[in-house]
């Protein structure tokens, strides 16, 4: 393996941004197409209305308040990554996190479409934010809903500026690593920025403090989504468990969505395999290892509490989730969520590519599923049995989520082409500096 | 207006001759030095004294702002139109904990980039740098050399410029 200097990683990084090949342009291609059936669906829903979609009584949530969930999860891991990650030092962050921020960016990008799809009249999404109006009528503030407008937006307000914040050196280098109107280009957002000692002190201190401040924010955001089902009185929603075990999963399915994205990535682009090492795959292999045995516990603890609290209700939907005729979700979510990650307890799974690849896409399927889960078996089997019922998927539900995945990998393919995909001053820090006297 | 420069820099290839030359530079009493890094180094933090940054300041400033701009918020729309739910009181003051902490971390990270463009440029106004030509394109700073610029009034010079070739610095220019 050739030795990385400071040099070599800003020729690696300014390859992967050369112009697209036809590989890359025949997948653009792939990918917009997904992105078209979305839209067209999507069309077709706001011309018909919600009743293109599968949602009807009594599964009122359904597949696109399932798709919002599921985003935001995978929206947390790039914070994650990047600032708790950051705080602690771990040593596998440095050359997965810009990927995995441009990640969190999409992901919330694409999970702030759903409430809106999900509303039917879309025209009508401004009404949930508190604007001045003539009648003076305000927003709800009770409303775990209201404070979900207030997290959701904050988070995205965050995890962009911290994005574009990480992303100002490493602009910067490709920058002075272009000419012609690339460099003029990359002149405008890198700010003026040179390395030195004045910008790199207030730079790393108000990094670090947007590391300190975004924490939090990855604990609340998912905490606040899981309100929205837990301060309800239905069966299944209404539990105490639900903040924790909703950040868990969604750290689980962010970090599986980061090998999903990152494995293509390196295989992509040979420069990065010397840069995202083995072991910084293995680092994340282990995260989704401690995620799932979390959410396996949540998992145990719902139908444990279901029994031991001798609410009849309660007990009645836990037998319908693994029993009912919703039991295939059920069951497909416990062998993706927690069977298939116990292969990540061998080694060598751990350090088999191909293997590292499959495991992820199964943990983002089973975490679809465990939102499915919570929002479609709890509705379908509610207080009364007149009201029980079953969920029916529908083309329009079904291809406005497969352009939901065209939509954020859209932002992903532009991404590796513009942008630093790997964090160029931050894998500087990791290497040993030039040094004359190596013993100094 | 802003002073032109006079002064020397230099560029260099290894992090320890240029943490030597900036401490020796500060010995003899130059003390407006800008260096040039490809990435943050503790070395050369603890060779110019380890100055600190007051962005924290700003961002406390923008978590206080945040906060009392949401309970502000909270309770002017709640008393405009009373929407009893439940029983429980109009303004509550448990149902402004979210609201409050979102736009705490928001406002509070607003404050923080506009410290951090406030402070940068502020120091950068305090801190000549060549106008040259040839530092202006200088494009190995941001790739793999260190850089180091000190105004100084032309009979020091003399003096900069032997210290940088005393620490074996790859280009030394002088500019007045």
């Amino acid at each position: 393996m050739s030795q990385i200097t400071y040099g070599s990683i800003n020729d690696s990084v300014a390859e992967s941004m050369l112009p697209p090949g036809r590989r890359w342009i025949i997948a653009f291609l792939f990918i917009l197409s997904a992105l078209s059936m979305g839209v067209f669906a999507f069309a077709v829903q706001l011309r018909h209305g919600l009743e293109w979609s599968g949602i009807s009584h009594p599964i009122n949530w359904g597949v696109y308040i399932t798709n919002f969930v599921f985003w935001v999860g995978i929206g947390h891991a790039g914070t994650l990554i990047s600032a708790v990650l950051y705080l602690v030092r771990a040593p596998f962050r440095n050359s997965i996190y810009r990927a995995s921020e441009a990640m969190t960016v999409f992901a919330v990008m694409t999970a702030g479409l759903f409430p809106i799809i999900h509303l039917g009249r879309a025209w009508y999404a401004y009404w949930l934010f508190p604007y001045p109006n003539q009648r003076e009528l305000w927003v709800n503030f009770k409303s775990p809903l209201i404070w979900d407008v207030f997290a959701v937006s904050t988070y995205m307000s965050v995890s962009i500026a911290f994005f574009i914040l990480g992303l100002i050196p490493d602009l910067a280098a490709i920058r002075d690593e272009s000419k012609g109107v690339k460099r003029f280009l990359y002149a405008i957002p890198s700010f003026g920025f040179k390395g030195t000692n004045h910008q790199w002190l207030h730079y790393m201190r108000g990094y670090l403090l947007f590391a300190a401040i975004a924490t939090p924010l990855v604990f609340s955001v998912h905490s606040i989504v899981s309100w929205d089902f837990a301060m309800s009185g239905l069966p299944g929603w209404h539990s105490t468990i639900f903040a924790p075990y909703f950040v868990a999963g969604a750290i689980f399915s962010g970090c599986a969505m980061v090998l999903t994205i990152m494995i293509p990535l390196r295989k992509a682009f040979p420069g990065f395999s010397a840069i995202i090492k083995l072991k910084d795959l293995d680092g994340m292999a282990k995260m989704i290892i401690f995620t799932s045995l979390i959410v396996t516990y949540a998992y145990t603890v719902e139908f444990f509490i279901a029994y031991y609290s001798g609410a009849k209700f309660e007990r009645a939907l836990f037998w319908f989730r693994p029993f009912g005729e919703m039991k295939w979700y059920f069951w497909l979510m416990v062998f993706c969520n927690c069977l298939v990650p116990v292969s990540l307890w061998f080694k060598k799974v751990r350090s088999n590519i191909a293997l590292l690849f499959i495991v992820s896409l199964l943990v983002n399927v089973g975490m679809w599923l465990e939102r499915f889960n919570i929002v479609g078996t709890s509705l379908a089997h509610g207080f009364d049995p007149f009201a029980w019922g079953n969920y029916t998927f529908e083309w329009v539900e079904i291809w406005i989520t497969i352009g939901s995945f065209g939509w954020f990998f859209m932002w992903f393919f532009i991404f590796v082409k513009i942008m630093p995909s790997i964090a160029i001053a931050e894998m500087k820090e990791t290497l040993e500096p030039p040094l004359r006297n190596k013993n100094a | 207006m802003r002073k032109s420069f006079s002064g020397v820099w230099a560029t260099f290839e290894y992090l320890d001759d240029i943490c030597a030359a900036i401490q020796e530079l500060r010995n003899k009493g130059y003390a407006k030095l800008t260096t040039h890094t490809p990435c943050p180094r503790h070395e050369i933090d603890d060779a110019l004294g380890n100055p600190q940054s007051s962005i924290p300041y700003f961002t406390l400033a923008g978590g206080i702002v945040g906060f009392g701009l949401a309970v502000l918020v909270i309770i002017k729309m709640t008393l405009n139109w009373i929407l009893p739910v439940s029983g429980k009181p109009v303004v509550s003051i448990p149902i402004m904990g979210p609201i409050a902490f979102e736009l705490s971390v928001l406002i509070a990270i607003f404050f923080t980039i506009g410290g951090l463009f406030y402070l940068i440029l502020r120091d950068t106004w305090r801190h000549t740098r060549p106008g040259s030509k040839k530092y202006k394109s200088y494009n190995r700073f941001m790739r793999d050399r260190f850089g180091l610029v000190v105004p100084c009034d032309l009979d020091q010079i003399e003096e900069v410029e032997s210290i940088f070739k005393k620490y074996l610095a790859e280009e030394v220019i002088v500019e007045n």
